[in-house]
C-alpha cells in the first residue's frame, strides 16, 4: 500500500510499504476513507520529537471501513464506518476504566521509554514516534487498528466523513478546552487562537451554553471562517487596539 | 509476606573512593604507562614502563576488590602495602632520575597513604558478619480483583517457575482505593561481582530485576486485556532490551501470530 512516511528532518514521502496484518486477536484492519494532518505532525516533521525513525508511517486522525477483524472483535463487521481515535487504548485497566484513555496503561509497548525521556508515559498513539508505543499510522490507505473493540466509534446514521472525522482527534481536544471551563450558561469566553482546535473550542462553547463567544486571531481567512461556521463574535487584534488613546 | 534481607555492608564512601581511584590510576598506568613515567620523573623507556604497567595491573586489581567486595579490608590494606612499594620504586626513580619530579609524585602517594590507612584500620575493627545481597522488589498494580491475579498467575507456569528458580517469594495484596491487586515479587540480588557485575548484566538485559520489569507488565497486559499489546515497531510486546532496536513503524512484510 501507498503510505507517507518520515524520512527525516523536514522530509516526508509517500512510499510503498507492506499491507497491515492482524496480529492480535483484537485488532483489525481499516481501509481509510478520510485522514487529517494536526498541528502536532508538524512536530514529528520539524524534527521536535525525539525517537522517530526513518520509514515511520505518519497520521493519527482518520478513519474508513473495516475491512478485516479479529477472531476476539465481536461488536464490529466487515464494512462498518468507523472513527479511530487517535490514542489507542486497551479499555480495561483502571486509567481506560476512569475514561482516562490517553494514559492507558497497557497499550504502548515503549511507555518506559517515555517515561525516561519525557517524565511520564502515555497511552499507544497512531503514527506518533516510538515514544508512543511505535504503531504505524494512518496518513496511508490501510492501518492496523489494536484493541479495536474499544476505541473505534462506529458511525451509523450516513454522516459524511467530513462531519465525523474530527471525532479522532481535534473536535475531542477543542472540546476539552471548553468543559474545563466549566461553564454553567451565560458565560463570556475569549479564545485566543482561531485555527481548527480554537474554532472546534469556540463551538463547543456555544454548546455548553456560554452566552458570548469572542474568537480573537490575526487571520482574516480563519476568521471568517469562524464566523460562518460557528457564528462566534470575531477579533482581528491586529486591527483593533485594547487601549483607549485620551 | 518475604523476609527481607538487609544489606549489611561496610563499604562506606572512602572505600568506594579508593576503589575508584585504583580503578582511575591503574587504568592510567596501563594504558599511557610513557606519559605516567614522565609524571614521575622516569624516563618511560624499557623497565620503567614495564614496571609502571605492572603497578597499573596492581592499581586496577585492588580497585575491583574493593568494589566488588563487602567488606574489602583486605584489599584496602594491600592498597597501603602497594603505597609502600611505590614509595620504594619513586626512592629508585629520584636517585636515577628527575628527582624533583619524583619528590612530588612521593607527596602524592604519601596524600593518599593517610586515608589508605585509616580505612584499612576503620574496617579491621568491624567483625559483624556482612551480606552483599540486596533485597530487590518489583511489583505491578492489576485493575483485577484478588482470586482472579491469584488464577491468572497459577496459569503462567514458565513465570512461575523463573521466580521459584530465583528463590523468589510472591504476594498478593489489594491495591488501595479498589485499585485492583498488587502483584509483587521479593528477592535478594546478589550478582557474582557485585555492584559492577549487578550494572554490567543490566545494560545487557540480562538481570532478574530487568526481566521481571518486563514479565511482570506482559502479564498485567494478558489479564486485564487478555493480549500483549504489539506494535509496528515492536512486533515482540514490551521488553526493555528491545527498547533501542525497533523496527521503523510500518506494517512487517511477515507475521508470526
Amino acid at each position: 500500500m501507498r503510505a507517507l512516511c518520515w524520512e527525516g528532518r523536514n522530509t516526508v514521502k509517500v512510499e510503498n510499504v507492506p499491507d497491515p496484518k492482524i496480529l492480535n486477536g483484537r485488532d483489525a484492519i481499516v481501509r481509510i476513507t478520510s485522514t487529517a494532518i494536526c498541528g502536532s505532525d508538524l512536530h514529528l516533521v520539524d524534527g521536535y520529537v525525539p525517537t522517530m525513525r526513518k520509514g515511520d508511517v505518519l497520521g493519527h486522525e482518520f478513519m474508513g471501513e473495516v475491512v478485516e477483524i479479529g477472531a476476539g472483535v465481536s461488536n464490529l463487521q466487515l464494512g462498518d464506518r468507523v472513527v479511530v481515535p487517535f490514542p489507542i487504548a486497551c479499555g480495561a485497566c483502571l486509567a481506560c476504566e476512569r475514561d482516562q484513555y490517553s494514559v492507558c496503561e497497557n497499550t504502548n509497548p515503549n511507555a518506559r521509554l517515555a517515561e525516561k525521556i519525557w517524565g511520564f508515559p502515555t497511552a499507544g498513539v497512531f503514527g506518533y514516534s516510538h515514544l508512543t508505543g511505535g504503531y504505524a499510522g494512518g496518513q496511508a490507505e490501510y492501518a492496523r487498528v489494536p484493541f479495536a473493540d474499544f476505541g473505534p466509534i462506529k458511525i451509523e446514521n450516513g454522516f459524511t466523513d467530513e462531519r465525523v472525522l474530527f471525532l479522532s482527534d481535534i473536535f475531542p481536544t477543542g472540546y476539552m478546552g471548553a468543559e474545563m471551563c466549566d461553564l454553567q450558561g451565560g458565560e463570556v469566553v475569549a479564545i485566543w487562537g482561531a485555527g481548527p482546535v480554537g474554532q472546534f473550542a469556540a463551538a463547543s462553547a456555544r454548546m455548553l451554553g456560554a452566552e458570548r463567544v469572542i474568537l480573537i486571531d490575526r487571520f482574516d481567512y480563519r476568521l471568517r471562517v469562524a464566523e460562518e461556521h460557528t457564528g462566534v463574535e470575531t477579533l482581528n487584534y491586529e486591527e483593533v487596539t485594547a487601549f483607549r488613546r485620551r | 509476606m518475604a523476609t527481607q534481607t538487609i544489606r549489611t555492608r561496610d563499604k562506606d564512601s572512602l572505600a568506594r573512593f579508593l576503589g575508584w581511584f585504583s580503578l582511575g590510576l591503574g587504568s592510567a598506568q596501563i594504558l599511557a604507562p610513557r606519559t605516567m613515567c614522565r609524571l614521575v620523573g622516569a624516563s618511560g623507556e624499557g623497565l620503567s614502563k614495564h614496571l609502571m604497567r605492572a603497578m597499573g595491573v596492581r592499581e586496577t586489581t585492588q580497585g575491583i576488590g574493593i568494589l566488588t567486595r563487602a567488606r574489602p579490608t583486605i584489599w584496602v590494606w594491600s592498597r597501603v602495602g602497594g603505597d609502600a612499594l611505590d614509595l620504594a620504586l619513586l626512592g629508585a626513580v629520584a636517585a636515577r632520575g628527575n628527582a624533583k619530579r619524583a619528590a612530588f609524585a612521593m607527596a602524592n602517594v604519601i596524600a593518599v597513604s593517610a586515608p589508605d590507612v585509616y580505612e584499612a584500620r576503620h574496617l579491621s575493627r568491624k567483625d559483624e558478619p556482612t551480606r552483599d545481597a540486596m533485597p530487590v522488589r518489583k511489583a505491578v498494580t492489576i485493575n483485577r480483583p484478588r482470586e482472579d491475579v491469584e488464577q491468572a498467575w497459577m496459569g503462567a507456569q514458565e513465570l512461575r517457575e523463573k521466580v521459584v528458580d530465583a528463590g523468589a517469594s510472591v504476594s498478593f495484596s489489594p491495591a488501595p482505593g479498589g485499585r485492583g491487586t498488587e502483584l509483587a515479587v521479593d528477592f535478594t540480588q546478589d550478582p557474582p561481582a557485585g555492584d559492577l557485575g549487578g550494572a554490567v548484566k543490566k545494560l545487557t538485559g540480562n538481570d532478574l530485576p530487568t526481566q521481571l520489569a518486563d514479565d511482570l507488565r506482559r502479564f498485567k497486559q494478558l489479564v486485564e486485556t487478555g493480549e500483549i499489546a504489539r506494535s509496528d515497531a515492536t512486533p515482540g510486546g514490551d521488553l526493555l532490551a528491545e527498547h533501542l532496536k525497533q523496527r521503523p513503524a510500518q506494517p512487517l512484510e511477515e507475521v508470526s501470530r
